[in-house]
C-alpha cells in the first residue's frame, strides 16, 4: 500500500504542537496561574467571578463592621455615663426627699441635679465623627433642647425614630442606632429627661413638696431602668457584630482556599506533563532525523 | 506468420514506449515539490494484434500518454472538510481575542483593574460600606469612584468588542476580491479543459483547478457539481451560483446598516456565507454572532445596573435632603434610554458625593436605609432575572464553553483535514522511491529491448550474409 510520501511534514506539525503545549505549561508554572483564559476552563470561569463577589462582599463587612463598632462603643460608654449620672441624681434627690435639710441644702441639690441635667443633655447630644448618635436618622442636628422659660423646664427631642442596620453578607440585620427619644424620653412614663427637670422644678424654691418630690425620684430610678434596657441593644449589637465578623472571616478564608484551589496551577501534574511532551518532541525530531537523512531515499542506491 | 521486420519495427515502439515512461518519470520527479501537481503513471498499450492466416500475432506495446493518478471524490471530501476547519479555526482565532478582554481574575480579594465582575461587587460593596456611616464624604466618594471603575471597565470592554467587529468586517470584505480572482481563474481553466479534454482527466490542467478550489474552500464554503465535457459549476452551500461553465459570476460586497454585507448577483448572501464555512463564515460568524450575544449581554447588564440604581437612588433623600425629580434626577450613571448601546455609553452622571441618596425617602440625612436597598441590589434579579454578578459569572462561562466547544470542533475538523490530507497524498503524491523505482523499471526494459534489436540486427546480417563466405556483421 502507498503511504503519504511527505509524512515528515506532519511530523513537524506535530512538533508544533508539542511546542505550543510546552509554551502554555511553562506559562502556567511560572505564573502559577492553571487557568488563563475562560475556554480552558468555562465552568471554573464562571464560578471564580461568584467566589470573588463573595470573598469581596465579606472582605467589604469587615472593614464596615470596623467603622460601626467604634460608634457602637460610643454609644455604650455614653450609656454608661448616663446611668453614672443618673444614679448620682437619685441619691441626691433621696437625701433631700428624707426631710432633714434646710432650704439652702435643699437649693444646692437642686443645683446639682440641674447640672446632671446639662451633663445628660451634653452625653444626649454627643457626636460620633461629626454625627449625633442618639438623633436618629437627623443626624446632622443636635438632637435635645431644654426650654426653661417655663417651670418646670421642658427637654424636646429634635430627631426622629429612624433606625439604621447594618446588613451582613448573608442578609441578617444588626441594628446601629436607638433613637434618643427612646432612651431620654421613653414612652411617657420613662423620660429621664421629665424626671430631671420636674426633680430641679421640686427643689429650686427651697421648700419641699415632699409627695412629689418622692413620686418624681421613684419616676427617675424608673427612667434609670428604662435606659439601662437600652443600653442592652447596644450591647446586643455589639455582641451580634462580633460574632458575625467572625463567621465572615472564617467564611472568607474558606472561600479564598476554595478560590486558591479553583485557580491556581497543580504544580506536580503540570510538571509531570512538561517533562512527558518534553520526552515526546525529543522523540519526534529523533524520528525526523533519522527519516529525513538522505541515505534513506532510494535514488541515492541507484548508481 | 511474423516477420523479422516486424520484430524490428515491435522492438522500435518498445523502446519509444519505454523513452516515453521514462519521461514521464523525470516529470514527476522534477514537480516532486510542486504545490498541487498530482503524480503521473505511463498508460502502457498492447497494440492491436495482427491476424496472419488466421494466427493473431502481437504489434508490441504503445504509450497512450501519462494519466493522473486522483480520486475526485476524495479531493472534493478534502475540500469541504478545508471549509469547516478554516471556517472554525478563523473563528476561534476571534474568539481568542474576544476572550481575553475578560481573562479569570486570579486575584484573591483585591480588585483588579478591569475586571467587570470585581467590579461589579466593588461598586455594590460600596454600598454596604455606606451603610456604616452614611454621612461619610470618603464613603460617598468611594460609591462615586467605584461606580465610575464599573462604568469605564464596561464602556471599555464594550468599545474593544466594537472594534474587533469592525476588524473582522475589514477582514471579512477583503476575501471577496481573492474569491473573485480564483472563480473566474477557474472558469477560464474550465474553458481549456472542456476544449482540450472532454473526456478524460485533463492533467495538470486539471491539477490547477483542484488548486484554485482547495484556495476557495479556504475562503468560503462551496460545493461542486461536475457537469457535461468534463466541466465544473460551483455554488456557494447556500445555492448562489459562482462558476458555471467558463463563466463565473462576481461576489460584491457593500455596507448594509453599517456592516459589510455581501451579495451574489443581487442576492443578500451574508447568512448563508456566514454559515456556509471558509474563513468568510468563520470572520461572519464571530462578526454577526459571537459578538454581538457578548455585547448584548454587556448592553443588558450595564442597562439593568445602571437603571435599577438610578431609580433607587431617586427614590431616596440626598445628604442635602433632596430627593430626585424630573427636572433635577439623582442619577447615578448617565440614565440610558435603551438596552441597545448602554454597555459602551455607560458613565458615571453624578459629580457630588452629597448627592448619593443613603436615606430613604422623608427619612434624616443619618438613614441608611436607602444605602442598605442599593446594596441589596447585588442579591436581587435585576438582570434577566438574576443577580448582577450571576449574570456576569454566566455571560464568562458561557463565552468560555463557546471557545472552548469550537476548539474542540477545530482540533476535530483539523484531525479529518490531515487525516484526508494524508489518503490523498498517500494516492497522489510523488513518492521519490516509487520514481526510482519506476525509473529503474523502465530503463531496465529500455535495455532489454535494445538487446532485442542487436539481436534482431544479427538475425538479419545471417539472412543477408546467406550462401556468401564474405560476412556482413
Amino acid at each position: 500500500m502507498r503511504v503519504d510520501p511527505s509524512y515528515i511534514a506532519n511530523l513537524a506539525g506535530s512538533i508544533d504542537q508539542s511546542q505550543a503545549t510546552e509554551q502554555q505549561l511553562s506559562s502556567e508554572l511560572s505564573s502559577g496561574v492553571g487557568i488563563t483564559s475562560l475556554g480552558q476552563n468555562p465552568v471554573a470561569s464562571g464560578q471564580n467571578v461568584l467566589l470573588l463577589n463573595q470573598i469581596q462582599q465579606d472582605d467589604s463587612f469587615t472593614q464596615s463592621s470596623n467603622l460601626v463598632t467604634g460608634q457602637l462603643q460610643v454609644a455604650d460608654s455614653t450609656l454608661g455615663s448616663v446611668v453614672t449620672q443618673l444614679t448620682s441624681a437619685l441619691s441626691l434627690a433621696t437625701s433631700a426627699n428624707n426631710g432633714t435639710m434646710n432650704s439652702s441644702d435643699v437649693q444646692s441639690i437642686g443645683s446639682q441635679i440641674s447640672g446632671i441635667l446639662d451633663e445628660v443633655t451634653s452625653l444626649a447630644n454627643t457626636a460620633y465623627q461629626g454625627q449625633y448618635i442618639f438623633a436618629g436618622g437627623k443626624t446632622s442636628t443636635s438632637p435635645f433642647t431644654t426650654t426653661t422659660s417655663g417651670s418646670p423646664s421642658v427637654t424636646t427631642y429634635n430627631g426622629d425614630e429612624d433606625v439604621d442596620y447594618l446588613e451582613t453578607p448573608n442578609g441578617q440585620k444588626i441594628q446601629l442606632n436607638v433613637p434618643g427619644s427612646r432612651i431620654f424620653l421613653g414612652d411617657g412614663a420613662n423620660s429621664v429627661f421629665g424626671a430631671l427637670n420636674s426633680l430641679v422644678g421640686d427643689y429650686s424654691t427651697g421648700t419641699v413638696d415632699t409627695d412629689k418630690a418622692v413620686s418624681d425620684t421613684e419616676a427617675l430610678n424608673t427612667a434609670l431602668n428604662y435606659v439601662s434596657q437600652q443600653r442592652v441593644t447596644i450591647d446586643n449589637s455589639m455582641t451580634q457584630l462580633t460574632a458575625a465578623s467572625e463567621s465572615v472571616t472564617d467564611n472568607q478564608t474558606q472561600l479564598t482556599t476554595a478560590q486558591t484551589d479553583l485557580m491556581q496551577a497543580d504544580i506536580p501534574s503540570i510538571s509531570t506533563q512538561l517533562s512527558l511532551t518534553e520526552t515526546q518532541q525529543t522523540a519526534l525530531e529523533d524520528v525526523i532525523a533519522q527519516l529525513d537523512s538522505t541515505s534513506n531515499n532510494l535514488f541515492s542506491k541507484l548508481q | 506468420m511474423g516477420t523479422i521486420s516486424s520484430a524490428f519495427s515491435i522492438t522500435a515502439g518498445a523502446l519509444d514506449a519505454d523513452q516515453e515512461a521514462l519521461n514521464i518519470v523525470a516529470n514527476n520527479v522534477a514537480n516532486a515539490n510542486t504545490p498541487g501537481y498530482t503524480r503521473e503513471v505511463p498508460n502502457w498499450q498492447e497494440n492491436p494484434p495482427v491476424l496472419i492466416n488466421g494466427i493473431a500475432n502481437g504489434d508490441g506495446v504503445a504509450q497512450t500518454g501519462p494519466t493522473s493518478v486522483r480520486d475526485r471524490v476524495l479531493t472534493e471530501r478534502l475540500d469541504q472538510q478545508q471549509q469547516l476547519a478554516s471556517a472554525s479555526g478563523t473563528r476561534l482565532t476571534a474568539l481568542n481575542t474576544l476572550q481575553a478582554l475578560f481573562t479569570p481574575d486570579s486575584g484573591s480579594s483585591s480588585s483588579t483593574a478591569g475586571d467587570i465582575g470585581s467590579d461589579l461587587t466593588g461598586f455594590f460593596n460600596s454600598f454596604s460600606s455606606l451603610e456604616a456611616n452614611p454621612t461619610d464624604n470618603a464613603l460617598r466618594q468611594q460609591v462615586l469612584s467605584s461606580a465610575s471603575t464599573l462604568a469605564s471597565d464596561v464602556s471599555n470592554a464594550a468599545s474593544s468588542l466594537n472594534s474587533q467587529r469592525t476588524a473582522l468586517d475589514e477582514e471579512a470584505s477583503g476575501v471577496t476580491s481573492q474569491v473573485n480572482a480564483l472563480t473566474s481563474a477557474i472558469a477560464q481553466v474550465n474553458r481549456q479543459i472542456t476544449t482540450i479534454s472532454p473526456n478524460a482527466d485533463a492533467g495538470t490542467l486539471e491539477d490547477e483547478r483542484q488548486q484554485d478550489l482547495s484556495r476557495l474552500s479556504q475562503l468560503i464554503g462551496i460545493n461542486q457539481i461536475t457537469t457535461e465535457n468534463n466541466g465544473l459549476s460551483i455554488a456557494t452551500t447556500g445555492g448562489q451560483l459562482l462558476v458555471s461553465g467558463s463563466s463565473s459570476f462576481q461576489m460584491t460586497s457593500g455596507p448594509v446598516d453599517g456592516i459589510t454585507h455581501f451579495f451574489v448577483g443581487t442576492v443578500d448572501a451574508t447568512s448563508q456565507l456566514a454559515a456556509g464555512g471558509g474563513q468568510l463564515g468563520g470572520y461572519l460568524t464571530a462578526r454577526d454572532q459571537d459578538i454581538p450575544s457578548v455585547l448584548s449581554s454587556l448592553d443588558q447588564l450595564a442597562y439593568n445596573v445602571s437603571t435599577s440604581v438610578n431609580a433607587l437612588n431617586n427614590a431616596g433623600t440626598d445628604l442635602d435632603g433632596n430627593t430626585g425629580t424630573t427636572a433635577d434626577p439623582l442619577n447615578i450613571f448617565n440614565q440610558p434610554t435603551t438596552a441597545a448601546g448602554s454597555a459602551a455609553n455607560m458613565s458615571v452622571a453624578m459629580t457630588d458625593p452629597n448627592r448619593v441618596a443613603a436615606a430613604a425617602l422623608g427619612k434624616g440625612t443619618g438613614d441608611n436605609s436607602n444605602a442598605t436597598a442599593m446594596a441589596d441590589l447585588a442579591n436581587q434579579g435585576i438582570v434577566d432575572g438574576q443577580t448582577p454578578t450571576d449574570f456576569y459569572s454566566s455571560l464568562v462561562s458561557d463565552l468560555g464553553s463557546t471557545v472552548s466547544e469550537v476548539e474542540t470542533e477545530n482540533t476535530a475538523q483539523n484531525a479529518s483535514v490531515t487525516q484526508l490530507q494524508t489518503q490523498n497524498n498517500a494516492l497522489s503524491e510523488v513518492s521519490l522511491d516509487d520514481e526510482a523505482s519506476s525509473m529503474t523499471t523502465f530503463e531496465r526494459s529500455y535495455q532489454a529491448a535494445s538487446q532485442v534489436f542487436t539481436m534482431l540486427n544479427t538475425v538479419i546480417g545471417s539472412a543477408i550474409n546467406l550462401g556468401e563466405s564474405t560476412a556482413v556483421t
